[in-house]
């Protein structure tokens, strides 16, 4: 069975609706009724900085594979004055801009190329600081946004040397040089790690802003991948997850606002700790998941547990392994053939998602020379195991332990070559990189920017898995440009053997999440 | 027949190495062989020849994995329950330590070898929602040791970190004086293999730091913290090692010094 699923997400806008269309169709012939107002769409879809909307406690968004849902936990939200929805700085951005409803409170290429065909280079989206490739560049093109349009990228600006989280400078054992730098932004005596102020461009997705409670729930009090138990947040003294960011630059979601409001927003006064609070309330009850699948119909139906509900009411930080198995909440659809009252797509589909799901926790292949996984924890180079080996958090496929792994996205020779990316040679001045050697060229030397380490060159914090279908491209570089690019990137880089049936279960899979 | 023809060759290989193979400890120096069998996750298979006597061991059970990139130093026993799911003599207790010198990488096909279903060791650390069983009383001063592989300072998953959480579980239930930890290095040189073994002093300080840090985060205040190292180490008997002698010159002790009840010598 192949469901021949619309790749490129939104860009196939048009299908995507006649999808929503026939999801009525079969949702209403089977005697579902959704019982949330219809999928936003249109002028309401995009959440515009200090519009000073309500944010309901249930919105469904409609999305090429079916409609994506947003609960709020406890009552609607005023956003008048609210520090995430205002533009506290001087580009008009808010968290919202790129932390959109619709997008999974993350934010799509699709969204993106929507903005600049409506509004254009005037949408604070894009401005100059970092939603342009380069401030250098001549802001009103297109081209100088490629990165964003295209891919879904935001500069981050990493200082140079690192600095540890008490602003104090950490002397790296590797050596950084600029090869290629497409943009400007690290080679224009501005910008750069030869700069007055030494820094270093990399360019990123931004992260989903819901389901916060995983990912800030410390399941064990050690980090194997460190050999060290977690640290401890000076300011609120909880225990560090270090889950968040994809350098684990920030600890906690108090330092992500600030690191976050001085960067993006360019706000130079310190947030106020009543807006830090407000900030973080808010990030705590927000939780998204695709709702429906625009063939397969309600994800939460037939004895499933798909959707933002479960989310909200189950505890974070379980180990899948010993307790609810990853994505068990499909497992009463390995029993679909057996409803009749289902039509032949959607016995199809539930049956594929739940081969997905087992797949994604059963079918083993052998792990090689990723760093995090292979080294230096002592499981072996290589090690035989499943994606379930460091998607283990039970209802979120986030890891458990802090998330720092290298799967060779962002780093010679395992990415792709990327040419519109900037590209770092990377020299280990101490002991060479377990797995690279002592020179490594990364167009994203992620964890290492933060700890200044060469083993940690290329180790990127893994991202949680639900609410997908909102949030093309992906990786954190987006150069996976759907859910099958994630497939099929996984299958060159271990060599698995995903038949196409499994590649197609397991884009399923993810799409139901 | 397939387990016969597995076990015949294992026996062969016991006889002719003789009983003296399973009373000695096993310490050599190899390239690592994967053997890519599939009974599930962590199944595989990791093989070791000791080069002089031909032998070939099955060291898949040793908390440390091999990395096929690089030469091992393995440090067993051979098991009195021989279970022949590799194709070697299988170790357990042992330690594998990865070291600096290059290997060509080597991978079996699984052949007839089905590999281990994987087991959750004993040694796991639990998580937080699961309470700690504190220690009986009357308290009493006592020594944890954190065994280290060759060269490394890395906390070892499954063994280190397990035996750290019954220290911090106990540090914490007892609240005592002080805390010294001491690190020590195999300083010793030895010959193994034909390989030259030693490792710096510097290397019992960085041992001692990194697990004095580790006790800073799990809360033991700096006030009751002393951190020491030692030039030289002798081998002591250690929970950690099931055993294995010369592993264990290579540990970091932590001493939980409590005050004695001056009537009873407990707390």
């Amino acid at each position: 069975m192949r469901r021949g699923r619309i790749s490129g997400g939104w860009d196939a806008g048009c299908r995507g609706w006649a999808r929503y269309a026939l999801l009525c169709v079969l949702t209403l012939g089977s005697g579902w009724a959704p019982a949330v107002e219809p999928p936003a769409q249109g002028a309401d879809r995009w959440w515009n900085p200090g519009a000073g909307r309500v944010f309901p406690t249930l919105a469904d968004y409609a999305n090429a594979l079916g409609t994506l849902r947003v609960e709020l936990a406890g009552a609607a939200l005023d956003t008048r004055q609210h520090p995430f929805f205002e533009a506290l700085g001087p580009n008009g951005r808010a968290c919202v801009t790129c932390h959109q409803p619709a997008d999974a409170m993350s934010l799509s290429a699709h969204s993106a190329r929507a903005r600049w065909d409506a509004v254009g280079a005037s949408d604070p989206l894009f401005a100059a600081v970092d939603g342009s490739n380069c401030p250098s560049l001549p802001q009103q093109e297109r081209a100088a946004h490629s990165l964003l349009l295209d891919y879904g990228l935001i500069r981050v600006e990493r200082p140079w040397p690192p600095r540890d989280a008490a602003g104090r400078i950490i002397r790296p054992d590797f050596e950084l040089e600029v090869v290629r730098d497409p943009w400007g932004c690290n080679s224009l005596p501005a910008y750069g790690p030869a700069a007055a102020t030494p820094r270093v461009s990399v360019y990123r997705r931004p992260r989903p802003v819901a389901n916060m409670k995983y990912l800030v729930a410390a399941g064990f009090e050690y980090d194997p991948k460190q050999g060290l138990p977690l640290p401890r947040d000076v300011e609120t003294g909880v225990l560090v997850a270090g889950n968040l960011m994809a350098d684990a630059r920030a600890p906690t979601l108090f330092a992500q606002a600030r690191d976050a409001a001085l960067s993006h927003l360019e706000y130079t006064r310190e947030l106020s700790p009543a807006q830090l609070q407000q900030i973080f309330d808010f990030e705590m009850r927000v939780y998204t998941a695709q709702q429906r699948d625009a063939v397969g119909g309600p994800l939460d139906a037939g004895g499933a547990e798909g959707g933002p509900r479960k989310l909200l009411t189950s505890e974070p930080g379980q180990l899948g392994s010993i307790g609810i198995p990853v994505w068990s909440e499909f497992a009463a659809w390995e029993k679909a053939a057996e409803d009749p009252s289902l039509s032949a797509e959607q016995r199809a589909y539930r049956l594929s998602v739940a081969r997905g799901a087992r797949l994604f926790r059963e079918r083993t292949f052998l792990i090689t020379d990723s760093a995090g996984i292979n080294s230096p924890i002592g499981f072996g180079n290589p090690v035989r195991n499943s994606c379930v080996f460091c998607h283990n958090m039970t209802q979120m496929g986030n890891d458990v332990a802090p998330g720092q792994v290298d799967l060779g996205t962002t780093t010679r020779p395992f990415s792709d070559p990327a040419p519109h990316l900037p590209l770092f040679r990377l020299t280990c001045t101490g002991a060479p990189h377990p797995h690279y050697g002592r020179v490594i060229y990364s167009h994203d030397p992620g964890f290492a920017l933060t700890t200044g380490r060469c083993a940690d060159v290329g180790k990127i914090t893994l991202q949680s898995m639900r609410g997908m279908t909102g949030r093309a491209p992906y990786f954190s570089n987006g150069s996976a440009a759907d859910l099958r690019a994630v497939v099929d990137y996984y299958e060159r880089r271990y060599n698995i053997g995903y038949t196409e049936q499994e590649k197609q279960d397991l884009v399923n899979l993810m799409g139901a999440l | 027949m397939n387990a016969l023809r597995r076990t015949w060759p294992l026996l062969l290989g016991l006889c002719v190495a003789g009983t003296a193979l399973a009373a000695e400890q096993q310490r050599f120096v190899t390239c690592p062989v994967y053997r890519d069998s599939d009974a599930g996750k962590k199944s595989g298979c990791w093989l070791a020849d000791e080069r002089d006597s031909g032998q070939r061991f099955d060291v898949s059970l040793a908390p440390t994995k091999p990395d096929w990139n690089r030469a091992i130093l393995v440090e067993g026993m051979v098991a009195s329950r021989q279970e022949n799911v590799c194709g070697g003599v299988v170790l357990d207790p042992v330690r594998v330590s990865v070291l600096d010198m290059p290997c060509t990488r080597a991978m079996l096909p699984a052949e007839t070898y089905p590999g281990r279903v994987f087991k959750l060791p004993a040694r796991n650390v639990r998580p937080l929602l699961e309470p700690r069983q504190p220690p009986a009383r009357p308290f009493r001063s006592r020594t944890f040791h954190l065994l280290f592989d060759f060269g490394s300072t890395f906390i070892v998953y499954q063994l280190d970190d397990y035996l750290l959480d019954g220290a911090i579980s106990t540090i914490r239930a007892v609240e005592p004086r002080r805390v010294i930890v001491t690190g020590h290095a195999a300083t010793t040189p030895a010959r193994v293999s034909g390989v030259e073994l030693v490792e710096s002093e510097a290397l019992a300080r960085e041992r001692a730091e990194h697990v004095g840090e580790a006790l800073r985060r799990l809360g033991v205040p700096d006030a009751r913290l002393e951190v020491r190292w030692s030039a030289g180490s002798d081998t002591v008997a250690a929970e950690g090692a099931d055993g294995l002698s010369e592993p264990t010159r290579r540990r970091v002790d932590i001493e939980v010094i409590v005050d004695a009840d001056p009537r009873t010598g407990a707390r």
